[in-house]
């Protein structure tokens, strides 16, 4: 059978960033049934359509850049796939960009280990300051040295800095900072910014994951 | 109208992941219709959380019917979970609706579906959320009007008090009449009072405060528990019947929702009504008559409705599709449109004697889940009492062809504490399920016999209004226990797996379902109590409820168990779902006698009244053949 693997490239923003990794996909798969595009169905006891997907974003982590891979049964234009998609979408969860990719590339969900994140952040109580107070107050939170996390009931030592790639940027009220996902584990950026922003007064208004990079 | 998203969002924010399933509160669905501008404003709400929900018949179609009007516009509203109305109370944000985020207290009306005994407390936890009162007679010229309607509207006296108007069957023509009603009177300016006498007026619209309530000496004295205030309002209200269903559009709009639901599939309803006659089907007594689509009606409908929606599943549903006269038809067509899609096509509930080894073959597809069937009583005779209509063939028969087919796993459900039942009835349930794997087994490959698992799944009976069980009273939950115990003994086969739903939840749904109005009282003493979420099993309490009924000097145990004669009046006596209370007397001395009734769309007229009283007819596409 003719194999066709199309890259789709979505942004994911407004009140949709609240969806599960899960909910993601099951959204994404939708999309790709409205748009009508002809789609690869696995064989087997349970047929289901041949998708991957790329890294998981957190509950209420957005992505400017998210990806997703279709196996298609025929070519269609990457262009006249992506307007197809696009129509079948909602405004939050929107198909940008699309191209074919090779058996060479990588996987979806390994293609991009450095996320960069772009964290807004304000005071829980909103009288607390003013724009520069909020400045202080966010550039003189610390990265903790060690976060401490329960995963599968067990708990798990990270460490940031093996983690965070160059330096976190304090712009005003904004964060900006680069995760390496490692093949033994990764840091999620709202775990980071919990730990961070630990009784603080302070809580991220918006995280969106800005960039993804194949290589630092 | 206020725009509560900024709150909402910032609560969903600084909670974090303590509040669970954010996506319930979204909006912002594939398929979602707002009409920001429009004057009228009403808000359907369902007295569950998003997931139970959304995907509800009557949310669905009853938003699109009114969307459909000009200048109306309806939103959806569900029940937050019970972590977010604690932090949604805390922070002081009333209950919203999804399309515009907006409190309830700005519609102009709103319509809660009441689909379940259990969802009363939730009624008065979404309605107190809002900042509404809880009684209709509390309410102020200002205040929306709070509609109801769904299967429990059939004895809405425990509701009563709660809503200013109840609506009774099917809502499609009789829900924008009555807004437009209220729209119109609002406009002109009359007062609450007013636009109640006058809804009181239209076909199947039921107002509970125009309306004297008697004790029961007055109420059997008199043939009735309430009794109209005002010679302009009906004695007597029965239910409203949409004749245009079978002529209708299938295809209905529908909202792709992001979190996982229940159901989450397209559902396409291909027949409304069941005329099988089961005695404890408060279903099957209330849809009447049956009504089919056509099956190019119902193969275009899936057509379109998978290509809007994306959906990968679509389930045919209705009270009983293997009935329908082209399913067999309709099941062939689908099945070739989708061929390679991945897509399956599945029917919610398949009767035993119309489940052949061709149905076997068209329905799912490819998948082969687990296949449910209901044989209902474990003996012949049982059957009999409740003209469930089924033989012991019938279900052998379908499980040689469902398991011959791929099939491998077999729900059977029962009920006990039906009117008659004895231990040999209950030990007749285990044989049965076990003489059913048996000839499982045999209808597949001897390698694979390992795999075949048949369980059993019983629920107590609970008497429901407007059926001919409707005098029966309910086993006491110890006699219930003892019952499930003999069954769980009676089993023997280690493949063969028992399950049962919780007899204390059955007693107070049997109180909710035989209860007058001042069981009204019980549920509000309950929820100030602490009740909610009373179908969620980790919410329940059988004592809080006990408590409220001490409080209220209320009987739980003597309203759900008490067995009378045909001759009494019961509270309900003043809404009718069209059925000729001889024809239910009818059918519970035929069950006395353990005669059975045929269905009338396969045999002659059962003369049960609907369709001489609603001047309706049956509406098959082709004779059925039982």
């Amino acid at each position: 059978m003719a194999d066709f693997r199309l890259r789709v490239t979505y942004r994911m923003a407004g009140r949709l960033v609240m969806l599960s990794h899960l909910e993601v996909a099951r959204a994404l798969e939708r999309i790709v049934r409205r748009a009508d595009l002809p789609y690869a169905v696995s064989q087997g006891f349970s047929p289901h359509m041949k998708m991957a997907f790329g890294a998981a974003l957190p509950v209420g982590v957005g992505g400017e850049e998210e990806i997703f891979d279709v196996q298609l049964t025929e070519y269609v234009a990457a262009d006249a796939a992506l307007a197809r998609l696009r129509q079948a979408s909602s405004a939050d969860l929107m198909p940008i960009a699309a191209h074919y990719i090779t058996k060479d590339d990588a996987a979806a969900s390994v293609a991009y280990p450095f996320s960069t994140y772009r964290a807004c952040i304000a005071f829980d109580d909103a009288d607390a300051g003013d724009d520069e107070d909020l400045k202080r107050a966010v550039a003189s939170r610390p990265v903790p040295a060690s976060i401490t996390v329960v995963r599968k009931k067990k708990e798990k030592v990270l460490v940031p800095s093996e983690f965070i790639v160059g330096d976190m940027v304090r712009d005003g009220s904004v964060l900006e900072f680069t995760l390496e996902a490692k093949k033994t584990g990764s840091l999620r950026p709202d775990v980071l910014l919990d730990a961070m922003l630990e009784n603080s007064g302070l809580h991220a208004v918006s995280v969106m994951r800005i960039r993804q990079a194949a290589q630092r | 109208m206020t725009d509560l998203w900024p709150r909402i969002e910032g609560l969903l924010r600084q909670a974090g992941r303590s509040v669970e399933r954010p996506a319930r509160y979204l909006n912002h669905e594939w398929g979602c219709t707002y009409k920001p501008d429009a004057p009228y404003r009403f808000c359907m709400v369902y007295p569950d959380t998003y997931e139970l929900g959304q995907a509800n018949q009557a949310v669905r179609i009853l938003c699109n019917c009114v969307n459909a009007v000009d200048g109306m516009a309806a939103e959806r509203a569900f029940l937050p979970a019970a972590d977010m109305c604690d932090l949604m109370r805390k922070e002081e944000i009333p209950a919203f609706s999804l399309e515009s985020c907006a409190p309830i207290a700005e519609f102009d009306a709103i319509g809660v579906t009441l689909p379940h005994e259990l969802a009363a407390t939730n009624v008065l936890e979404f309605l107190d959320l809002a900042g509404l009162a809880v009684r209709s007679a509390d309410r102020g010229q200002n205040d929306p009007m709070v509609f109801a309607g769904g299967p429990c509207a059939f004895n809405a006296e425990p509701y009563a008090p709660f809503f200013d108007a109840i609506m009774l069957g099917e809502g499609e023509e009789s829900l924008p009449e009555l807004l437009a009603l209220h729209r119109c009177m609002k406009g002109e300016g009359a007062s609450r009072e007013d636009m109640l006498r006058a809804m009181a007026r239209l076909d199947g619209v039921y107002v509970p405060s125009l309306y004297d309530v008697l004790d029961e000496e007055e109420a059997q004295r008199r043939g009735a528990w309430a009794v109209p205030r005002y010679d302009d309002v009906p004695a007597v209200v029965e239910k409203r019947l949409w004749d245009g269903f079978a002529e209708s559009d299938a295809y209905e709009p529908m909202i792709v929702p992001y979190t996982e639901v229940v159901h989450d599939r397209l559902n396409v309803e291909v027949l409304r009504g069941c005329t099988r006659g089961c005695r404890f089907c408060q279903a099957g007594m209330m849809y009447r008559p049956v009504r089919e689509r056509s099956a190019d009606n119902i193969v275009s409908a899936v057509c379109r409705g998978l290509a809007e929606t994306g959906y990968d599943e679509v389930s045919l549903t209705s009270l009983s599709s293997t009935d329908h006269s082209q399913i067999e038809e309709i099941l062939r067509r689908l099945n070739r449109a989708l061929e390679g899609k991945g897509i399956s096509v599945s029917i919610p509930s398949q009767r035993l004697d119309s489940f052949g080894v061709e149905m076997a073959e068209l329905v799912a597809g490819g998948k082969r889940g687990g296949l449910t069937f209901a044989p209902e009583a474990g003996t012949q005779r049982l059957r009999d009492v409740i003209n469930k209509g089924v033989t012991e063939d019938d279900l052998f028969g379908a499980i040689d062809a469902a398991f011959a087919a791929g099939w491998r796993r077999c729900k059977l459900y029962f009920m006990i504490g039906l009117p008659t039942e004895t231990d040999d009835d209950i030990k007749g349930i285990a044989s049965l399920a076990q003489r059913a794997y048996d000839r499982a087994k045999k209808a597949v490959p001897e390698n694979q016999r390992g795999n075949v698992r048949v369980s059993i799944s019983c629920a107590l009976f609970v008497p429901k209004a407007q059926t001919p069980f409707q005098w029966d009273g309910q086993i006491a939950p110890e006699e219930a226990k003892r019952r499930i115990d003999l069954l769980r003994r009676s089993v023997k086969y280690r493949a063969v797996d028992v399950h049962w739903h919780e007899p204390d939840v059955s007693l107070v749904e049997a109180m909710m379902s035989r209860g007058g109005r001042e069981v009204a009282d019980v549920v509000e003493r309950a929820w100030r109590s602490g009740a909610r979420f009373d179908a969620w099993t980790e919410h329940f309490s059988l004592d809080g409820w006990r408590a409220a009924c001490d409080a209220c000097g209320v009987s739980m145990e003597g309203i759900a168990q008490a067995t009378y004669d045909t001759d009494y009046i019961p509270p309900w006596s003043h809404l009718s779902a069209g059925l000729f209370v001889k024809f239910l007397q009818r059918e519970r001395k035929l069950a006395q006698q353990e005669k059975t009734t045929p269905d009338c769309t396969f045999d002659h007229c059962s003369a049960c009244g609907v369709c001489m009283g609603l001047g309706t007819a049956i509406q098959t596409q082709e004779a059925r053949h039982g």
